[in-house]
Order: structure tokens, then sequence, then C-alpha cells
């Protein structure tokens, strides 16, 4: 068993570039302490919790949303390339013309009657998803004087236990606002910031239909050494 | 060897998408001693911090791990968010003691994992539903040993009204909570 450390992998809390982390960023380091009990276990989903429909954020309105429709595929795995089965992720995003249906999204883009941007999905017994949806749009935003996010996919992982519990956002390939983003490049080297944007993955589309891209996301794994006292 | 999936912010816009329907009253298949858990979660600035996540994990009222069920939300976990004031509220049961692999004694706590615009990653904690001094040999609790830093994750009894724990959390600069890495 191991795991990466913390500081290597994820963003830090502090990014000047990232304006709102200013006032909210803690500036104490962590305490390191071993999984308790209940963080080491997964929170216990009702079996009907999640609807095979929920998979699909095309379906939700009385017809099809605007957009580029695709399908997002990959798998979930832990740092030693298990599989993490039958463990929920979440996925909520903005529509095709960047607009989220949220009260103080003031974005000028239409909002579309037939796209809420939300679903859900539990991972199959290989770690495998899918989930068909259509591309967000990118939109401006006030951290910074033209300051526009890249198209990007929110998503929320349950894991197989408490300390997995992960939100992180999935990019598009050769996307030029990447460069400009300060919330993607608060990820701290080249490597970390590549396992951020999905690759196109054409034959897991729908053919005349919709684009496939892949998005495999690793969970950490135990710690090796446990920290406690 | 795997390189781990970075963190990315939950953003300002998850409250339609990621909340649940009274998302704050805990679920369990028993009954137990009905509590609840509120308080703020401020910024550095002592400004209330209204847009965050907030959820928590926890035993049963005797210490036991919950299981699956057939109701709508998971047993034991709690998702809200905070309001204008940054307000939040869990209602639930106080969670039992438990013990854990090495023998070592939890005191009644809650996982904590907080996300918001502005935190890249989660911060997560626990919170103590008991006073100082009967925390005292908790594993979170031994590490921390500063008994300043300890008292950010102590949830206060309502004089008034003792179902009602207290706790606010300071994210950053004075009183800042103890956060984790599990």
């Amino acid at each position: 068993m191991s795991r990466a450390l913390e500081a290597d992998v994820h963003p830090p809390y502090a990014h000047p570039g990232y304006k709102s982390t200013h006032l909210r960023a803690p500036k104490q380091p962590l305490v390191r302490v071993a999984p308790s009990p209940l963080e080491a276990a997964v929170p216990p989903f009702p079996k009907k919790f999640v609807t095979e429909a929920e998979a699909d954020l095309t379906t939700w309105g009385t017809s099809a949303p605007l957009g580029e429709k695709m399908v997002l595929v990959g798998r979930v795995l832990d740092e030693d390339g298990r599989p993490v089965r039958r463990s929920l992720i979440e996925v909520w995003q903005a529509n095709a013309s960047g607009r989220y249906p949220h009260p103080v999204d003031d974005h000028d883009a239409p909002l579309d009657p037939n796209f809420l941007g939300k679903g859900q999905v539990l991972t199959d017994d290989e770690g495998r998803y899918r989930v068909v949806t259509v591309k967000p749009g990118a939109y401006p935003w006030k951290n910074h004087a033209f300051a526009w996010r890249p198209a990007h996919i929110h998503l929320s992982l349950f894991g197989n236990s408490y300390a997995q519990r992960l939100i992180t956002q999935m990019f598009f390939p050769g996307d030029p606002l990447l460069a400009i983003d300060p919330i993607f490049n608060s990820v701290p080297d080249e490597a970390g910031r590549r396992t951020l944007i999905a690759d196109l993955d054409l034959e897991h589309g729908v053919e005349g239909v919709a684009l496939g891209y892949r998005f495999d996301i690793v969970l950490r794994g135990p710690r090796a050494t446990p920290m406690g006292a | 060897m795997a390189r781990p999936t970075p963190s990315q912010t939950v953003g300002p816009f998850f409250a339609r998408e990621l909340l649940w329907s009274d998302g704050g009253n805990v679920l369990f298949p028993g009954r137990g001693e009905r509590i609840t858990l509120t308080g703020r979660v401020l910024d550095g600035a002592g400004a209330p911090v209204v847009d965050a996540l907030f959820e928590t994990w926890q035993m049963d009222g005797a210490g036991k791990l919950p299981a699956a069920g057939e109701a709508a939300r998971p047993y034991g976990y709690g998702r809200v968010s905070t309001g204008a004031n940054g307000g939040y509220a869990i209602v639930t049961v106080m969670p039992g003691p438990f013990t854990g692999p090495g023998g070592e004694t939890y005191a009644p706590q809650l996982s904590v994992t907080i996300f918001a615009r502005g935190l890249l990653k989660a911060v997560r904690t626990r919170v103590f539903l008991a006073p100082l001094d009967a925390i005292k040999d908790d594993p979170l609790a031994r590490a921390i040993g500063n008994p300043d830093r300890l008292r950010t994750l102590v949830a206060a009894r309502d004089p008034n009204d003792p179902t009602i724990y207290r706790w606010d959390v300071r994210l950053q600069g004075a009183g800042e909570a103890v956060f984790i890495d599990v």
C-alpha cells in the first residue's frame, strides 16, 4: 500500500491567482492523523439511490438540449490500480451557452429549458462509468480582467471510503482558455494538470450522434504508515 | 502507481445540483438522542462563507457504523449548504463513542468535510460533541495537543437548550479551525 503526498498532487489552499482563496485558504498546517473507522468506511448509499436515467443529462427536458452531444466514459481506480466499484459519481455543469440555472449566475447567456446540467451514476464492477450530456460552454467570471473559465464538467466522487471523497473538474483537450485559468493552473505540476484533461475517444461516442471523451479518475489509496499521536 | 486526480474547487454553482431534499436531517434506522449541530462558516476577515457545501458523517447512537438501508439518503450522512449568514444546521442523533482498530477510543464526534468556492481542495476535520476534558484520550485530541487549537473543534452545548450544539468554523486567521489530512 502506498500513497502520494497531498502536497505533490493537489493544489495548495492558497493560490494567489485565484482571488477567492485569499480569505478562505487555511494558513495552519494540516494535522496528520490515521483515518478513523468512520473515515475508513464508505457512507451506505441505498440501492435505489441512483437510477439509470440519471446518467443521461440530455433526456431531462421535453426535447433535446442545445449543444454538441457527447458521451463521457472512464474508469475510477485507486492509486494501486484497483477498480473503485459500485461507487457514486455526481456530475454537474453549465449548459452549452456557459450558463448554470443558478440564482447567482448572472452571466448574460440563455438558460436552456431542456437542460438542468445535473446527473449521477454508479461505477460498475470494473470501476467504469458512462454519462451522456452536451459539451458545456465557457463562461466569464470576475476573478480578473477578461477572465473566462474553460469549458469544464464538475465531478463529485464518494470512492470506497470517506477519506477518498473528492470533488474535481474535467477539462477538454486543446482548449486555449486552459493557459489562463487560475483554477486549472493551481495544480502544482504539468503531469497533474494533464490528468484533468479528458481524451477524445471517438469509439465511445455514438456514430453520427455524439462525440466520445474519456476521463479516468484515480482516488488516493490508504496511507502506508498511520501517523497517529 | 497511478497518480491521484487533483482536487478542484466545487465553485459557487452547486446548490441545485448537489443538495439533497432535507439533507440536513440525518437519517438513522433506529432512534437516538436528537440533537442539532449548528453554527457558521467564516473566512479570514470574519465574513460569512455563504456558499459552502457542508457534509457530515457519523456513527449511530451506539457508536456503530450505519448500514445501508432503503431510506431516501445514506444513513448517518448530512449534506447542506451554508446560507446568507454563513450558517448551517445538521439535525441528527448524538453519536456514541467508538473504538479504532488499535483499541483507541474515539470521543463522540462527526467527521466533517467542507467544500467551497475559493477552496481548491476540501477542508476536512472532526467536531467533538463532548467537553474538552472528556476528549483527552481521543486520537485527534492527542495529535493536536495544544488546548487552544483543540478548542476550535469542540462544539459548545447551548446552556438554554441542551439539544443544541454550537460550532463555528473559521477557515483562516484567529481561531482558525484545525483541519486534518487523513
